[in-house]
């Protein structure tokens, strides 16, 4: 197996032959999730910035179709993984056998293996299990009797989680949710939408039919041509201001963390082009801040009964949060001098 | 109780405080102790009725015989019972000396002297006001109330001074007002519970609230707009404070005393032995008619304290002259002509004094109302409410011309004399004056002889002569070096020869007024400020005070001299030789007018003049076109900031050309980036960022909300959708300011070669078209724009002179003495 390295990334591509190719992706993925164009978008910028995506919303919403659809549109290898509550982590990861004719272990690898690894009801395993994905998603890299094996690259796990259901599920552990860069939430199809679900999936399903439209190779010219974006000054102190705000905001048991804060920029400019820019905006953090950060924090027990969801509260914060302004002190900017950079919730000393 | 007891004490404290503007009327500072032992009794009245749990009626009753017995313990009739406890005759007493004092009033001018009578009324009016102020603060804990009562303390000093009122005084009876008021607070905050600070911190007693700060300084703002308020000068308002201190320097020797000090139009009255005269403008400051055929001076003041630097000036006391005024008639003394004249006087607008001019002795005035009080002995009309601008008046006056004969008849005065007693003999202690003296009366038997002899030592003949300055000696005593350098004005020599006279044990004082002038018109004189004098005039027993003029004639345009007082310069055949006067009876009854010929010497200015008087009135016009000129200067202001702001990031945005930028997407040709960027990027980035500045002023100023939280793209965005909707150029150009600015802050090349400035006059114009008439009128005018960054700024500012101060107060604390005495369980 010629295991290609994270870094070896394919050549910057064209600016139209991106667009071409990520508007290929999306289109293919819409031939089944229809009129999910933004979540389509997210779940591909995802991919594009290197990271792994969750999904989750109540069951029937086409979670694992997309999940599926994302990993038949590219031409890669695509594993998938059934989270019950009796699998194992080296169902996960693989495991050494003993060959009898060589005399000698032999590794097996498990599902992670693959290109695309799509996780179905990620909480229904235990966290034993859940916990084999730790090492493979943040490293990119299997650990197995003693010997690391590297993954392949794109390598992204796209899990499906049912956020209603409580009964014999196993709540992702804080390390585990912070190792996906999106989470992502479907939402119901709107009216017009699902009359066309009921029309084109009545008889046969549309997923049957889909082809790759790109392969990973392609993918990883499009991630080698991402990581180009150009992020300006103003927008990493954003950045890191937003996720401060976080961190200091009386709602919040635990904030975001640094990783958080690097998937935020990666995801923005994987955003930033696929809409074609070569730079990024505070506008892409600001509409990234709920998927990438929502699911790291936890709110304090005050937040909970106040029934103050995290994606509530992360999304009031960018509302609060002044814009960093390099240049100059703003003269709308109504606080104390050198004020700038200091979170919403900084308390007042006298 | 331990809290209402602190208050009770505070309470009284602001009381004493507040009758610190008494500190203006009263000569000495008797009041001040009389009072706070009434106020004291008072408050420790009422803490004995407060520990004893009394009602409220019993508490005032409880302070109002506290008041009672103080007021009996300073004021006794003699008929006490142990010395405290008041008899009906103490009331008599009491009633009498409410009586007294309002005749005191009346006749006494400020500052007063310690009469009884003035120090009862003071101290019943303060203890009064310390009962009414604990009843408010303490019984009805209402202490803002009590602002009035100690009001009423100030109005007195501002009723007694029409002009201006220290402002010292006042900021202590403020201060006094504001302690009130923070002791009942912390009292009141103390009641439920903790005084603690924003962090959580207990606050102890003694210390000063952090998050009162903002009401101390509103307190002090207020104070310090109270005081400096009156410091501006308006066109048309008198007495601002700033007029009286620019024009304090120029009047010689300025005594300082209210009413009396340099201020335009007002003469310094007091004669000293050295100073300069300077007086470069010329001002017709009375006008008299007379129907004496040569009236000797026109005179309104009198210094009578010698001190060793000259003459000063006392408080005249009087009665209205409105009244009879004593008929020098009645008391006819032999060789003494008396002749009744009659003389209107017409004061101009440049003389300001609370004195009036008029020919000794008036014994009948007219159109003057009782305001204006009349002192017998110093035969001055003088007023403690009104002054003699523009004042017209006429009087019937006694004109006594002595004959050196009579003068000579005049006995030594009795040691018992209330002039004597008065010391109007004293002198300083200068052995060279009395060495001098002794020399010059050394054989003169008669008291005129003595005086003659002084007179005359001031002759040419000694080497005396008239110069508008005074040389410096070495003596350390002026008298010593007038006489030794024998050069001087009227001043001078008014106060040398008094000085000389009171040394030969014969009282004399300085009197100041007008020479006759040399602008005579028929039986009108027209005086100026030049022809302002001062001489020197004698008490002779029995006769009275006799004028003697010393200055050298020459000097002194319109000098007057007489038969008992000739001239010792003039050439004359009189047989006047310095140290052998006249011996021989002078035919001439008349006061020989020996004027001098020089008038168009025209040099003295006899007395200085405060400065700053004008020739003539000047117009006050200019002053108003001037102060609106200016005030629409300030009011256009922040438009002018706003246009320049507009002007200056109009220039640096020009349309930018040329600038032929592909629009760079993600990665061109096989990652070679091909960026053309014409013009200077950092040049295009300050144009977009100067578009986008004045975008968000223009925002501002149309009233369009602003939010700091937003990306130039969602402004955009909301404008679009918002105000500019319908307005496709508009639409355009926004999007377009939106995108260059976007690209300024964030991309790596900015936006180059759009026609930014157009697009801006775009979006302004439907922004101001979308606004409302009151609105765009606003933004022209006072552009809020402007206007919030100005606060903004002084906002800053001042946040941080408090975090500054705060850090300084706070190490100060350590040191507060209060903290040890502060029980931290009373918290």
């Amino acid at each position: 197996m010629t295991q290609q390295t994270w870094d070896e990334v394919g050549g910057l591509l064209p600016h139209d032959e991106f667009r071409a190719a990520s508007e290929a992706i999306v289109a293919n993925i819409e031939q089944v999730i229809e009129g999910k164009t933004a979540t389509v978008r997210l779940a591909l910028a995802v991919l594009l910035a290197e990271g792994h995506l969750l999904i989750e919303d109540v069951p029937g919403v086409g979670k694992t179709k997309l999940a599926k659809a994302l990993a038949r549109s590219i031409d890669c290898s695509v594993r998938r993984i059934q989270f019950t509550p009796d699998l194992l982590p080296s169902d996960v990861t693989g495991v050494s056998v003993y060959n009898q004719e060589t005399h000698d272990f032999e590794f097996r690898p498990g599902a992670v293996f693959a290109n695309l690894v799509v996780g179905d009801e990620i909480n229904r395993a235990s966290p034993k299990t859940q916990s084999a994905l730790l090492e493979c998603m943040e490293e990119r890299q299997v650990t197995v009797d003693g010997v690391t094996y590297q993954l392949q690259t794109p390598f992204m796990v796209i899990a499906t989680q049912n956020p209603i259901e409580m009964e014999g599920t196993y709540p992702l552990p804080e390390a585990q949710r912070d190792r996906f860069t999106a989470r992502i939430a479907m939402g119901y199809p709107d009216v017009g939408a699902e009359l066309a679900m009921l029309d084109g999936h009545g008889a046969t399903d549309p997923l049957d039919q889909l082809r790759p439209v790109s392969d990973a190779a392609t993918v990883r010219r499009l991630i080698a041509t991402v990581r180009q974006v150009h992020v300006a000054d103003a927008v990493k102190q954003y950045a890191i201001d937003l996720v401060t705000a976080t961190r200091e905001a009386p709602d919040l048991r635990l904030g975001a963390s640094p990783r958080a804060t690097l998937q935020l920029l990666r995801t923005a400019r994987a955003v930033a082009a696929l809409e074609g820019r070569d730079y990024v905006l505070p506008d892409d953090l600001q509409a990234l801040a709920v998927p990438v950060l929502a699911h790291r924090i936890i709110p304090t027990a005050d937040a909970q009964l106040a029934r103050r969801t995290t994606d509530a509260i992360v999304s009031d914060l960018v509302h609060r949060l002044p814009l960093p302004n390099d240049r100059k002190r703003s003269p709308y900017d109504t606080r104390p001098a050198g004020g700038n950079g200091r979170g919403p919730y900084e308390p007042r000393r006298p | 109780m331990t809290r209402h007891r602190n208050l009770g004490l505070v309470a009284a404290g602001a009381t004493l405080l507040a009758a610190a503007p008494l500190s203006a009327i009263f000569e000495h500072w008797t009041w001040l102790i009389e009072s706070a032992i009434a106020v004291g009794v008072v408050a420790g009245a009422a803490a004995l009725a407060r520990a004893l749990r009394a009602p409220l009626w019993g508490q005032v009753l409880g302070m109002l015989a506290g008041l009672t017995l103080a007021l009996t313990w300073l004021f006794p009739a003699g008929s006490e019972i142990l010395a405290v406890l008041p008899t009906p005759a103490t009331f008599a007493h009491f009633s009498e000396l409410l009586g007294g004092s309002v005749r005191d009033m009346r006749s006494y001018g400020v500052e007063v002297p310690d009469t009884p009578p003035l120090l009862f009324i003071t101290v019943l009016g303060v203890g009064a006001v310390a009962v009414v102020v604990d009843l408010l603060t303490v019984g009805l804990r209402r202490p803002a109330l009590a602002g009035l009562p100690m009001l009423a303390i100030y109005s007195v000093p501002v009723a007694v001074y029409v002009d201006n009122v220290p402002p010292v005084p006042f900021v202590i009876g403020a201060v006094g007002y504001l302690w009130l008021l923070g002791a009942d607070n912390v009292d009141r905050v103390r009641r439920f519970g903790r005084r603690f600070t924003g962090d959580g911190r207990d606050v102890d007693v003694w210390e000063a609230s952090p998050l009162a700060a903002a009401g101390r300084r509103l307190a002090v703002l207020g104070v310090a707009v109270a005081v400096l308020l009156p410091l501006v000068p308006v066109p048309g308002m008198n007495g601002s404070l700033l007029d009286s201190l620019s024009s304090g320097n120029g009047s010689g020797n300025g005594t300082g005393r209210p009413g009396q000090g340099g201020a335009p139009g007002k003469i310094d009255l007091f004669a000293a032995l050295s100073g300069q005269l300077n007086e470069s403008e010329v001002a017709d400051l009375v006008k008299v008619t007379t129907n004496e055929p040569s009236p000797f001076y026109l005179r309104f003041g009198v210094a009578d304290e010698l001190k060793s630097s000259g003459f000063e000036v006392t408080n005249p006391t009087g009665r209205p002259v409105t009244r009879d005024l004593p008929n020098p008639t009645v008391r006819d003394v032999g060789g003494v002509e008396r002749r009744q004249y009659e003389a209107t006087v017409e004061v101009t607008r440049d003389l300001d004094m609370p004195l009036l001019p008029v020919y000794s002795e008036p014994i009948r005035t007219e159109d003057l109302n009782s305001s204006w009080l009349y002192d017998d002995d110093r035969q001055i009309v003088f007023s403690n409410r009104e002054n003699s601008r523009g004042k017209r008046y006429s009087f019937d006056y006694v004109r006594s011309t002595y004959s050196p004969a009579a003068l000579r008849a005049a006995r030594k005065l009795p040691a018992d004399h209330p002039l004597v007693r008065r010391q109007q003999t004293k002198t300083p202690p200068v052995p060279q004056v009395t060495e001098l003296v002794n020399r010059l009366v050394q054989g003169k038997a008669t008291e005129y002889d003595k005086v003659r002899a002084i007179y005359d030592y001031f002759s040419s003949d000694n080497g005396f002569s008239y110069q508008l300055r005074t040389e410096g000696g070495t003596s350390g005593e002026d008298i010593v070096d007038f006489l030794t350098n024998k050069v001087g004005f009227c001043q001078q020599y008014a106060a040398a020869m008094g000085w000389l006279v009171r040394a030969a044990g014969i009282p004399a004082r300085v009197a100041f007024g007008f020479t006759s002038g040399s602008n005579r018109n028929g039986n009108t004189y027209t005086l100026t400020n030049r022809n302002l004098h001062a001489w020197t005039e004698v008490y002779f027993d029995g006769i009275g005070w006799v004028p003697f003029d010393a200055t050298p004639a020459y000097g002194v345009p319109g000098s007057t001299r007489s038969t008992w007082a000739p001239d010792t310069d003039a050439p004359d055949p009189l047989p006047d030789q310095p140290g052998a006067p006249n011996t021989g009876t002078d035919p001439e009854e008349s006061p020989g007018a020996v004027g001098s010929e020089r008038e168009d010497q025209d040099t003295d200015a006899g007395l200085a003049l405060g400065e700053e008087t004008p020739t003539e009135q000047a117009p006050v016009w200019p002053w108003w076109a001037a102060g609106s000129l200016l005030l629409l200067l300030v009011l256009a202001l922040p438009a002018l900031r706003r246009l320049a702001l507009r002007r200056r990031r109009g220039r640096r945005a020009p349309a930018a050309v040329a600038a032929t930028e592909p629009d760079v997407g993600v990665g061109p040709a096989a990652g070679r980036r091909m960026v053309v960027v014409g013009a200077d990027a950092d040049q295009a980035r300050a144009d977009a960022h100067a578009v986008w500045d004045e975008l968000l002023d223009t925002l501002v100023d149309y009233r369009v909300p602003v939010d700091r939280t937003e990306t130039p793209r969602a402004t955009a965005d909301r404008l679009i959708g918002g105000v500019l909707s319908g307005h496709a150029e508009s639409v355009d150009a926004m999007r377009l300011l939106g995108r260059a600015e976007e690209r300024a802050r964030y991309a790596r090349d900015p936006l180059t070669g759009e026609p930014l400035a157009p697009a801006l006059r775009a979006v302004r114009g439907t922004l101001a078209a979308a606004a409302g008439r009151r609105t765009r009128l606003l933004a022209a005018v006072l552009p809020p724009s402007v206007l919030q960054r100005w606060r903004l700024t002084v906002a800053d500012a001042s946040g941080r002179m408090v975090a500054v101060t705060g850090q300084a107060r706070h190490r100060l604390l350590r040191w507060n003495p209060r903290r040890l005495l502060a029980d931290r369980a009373a918290r």
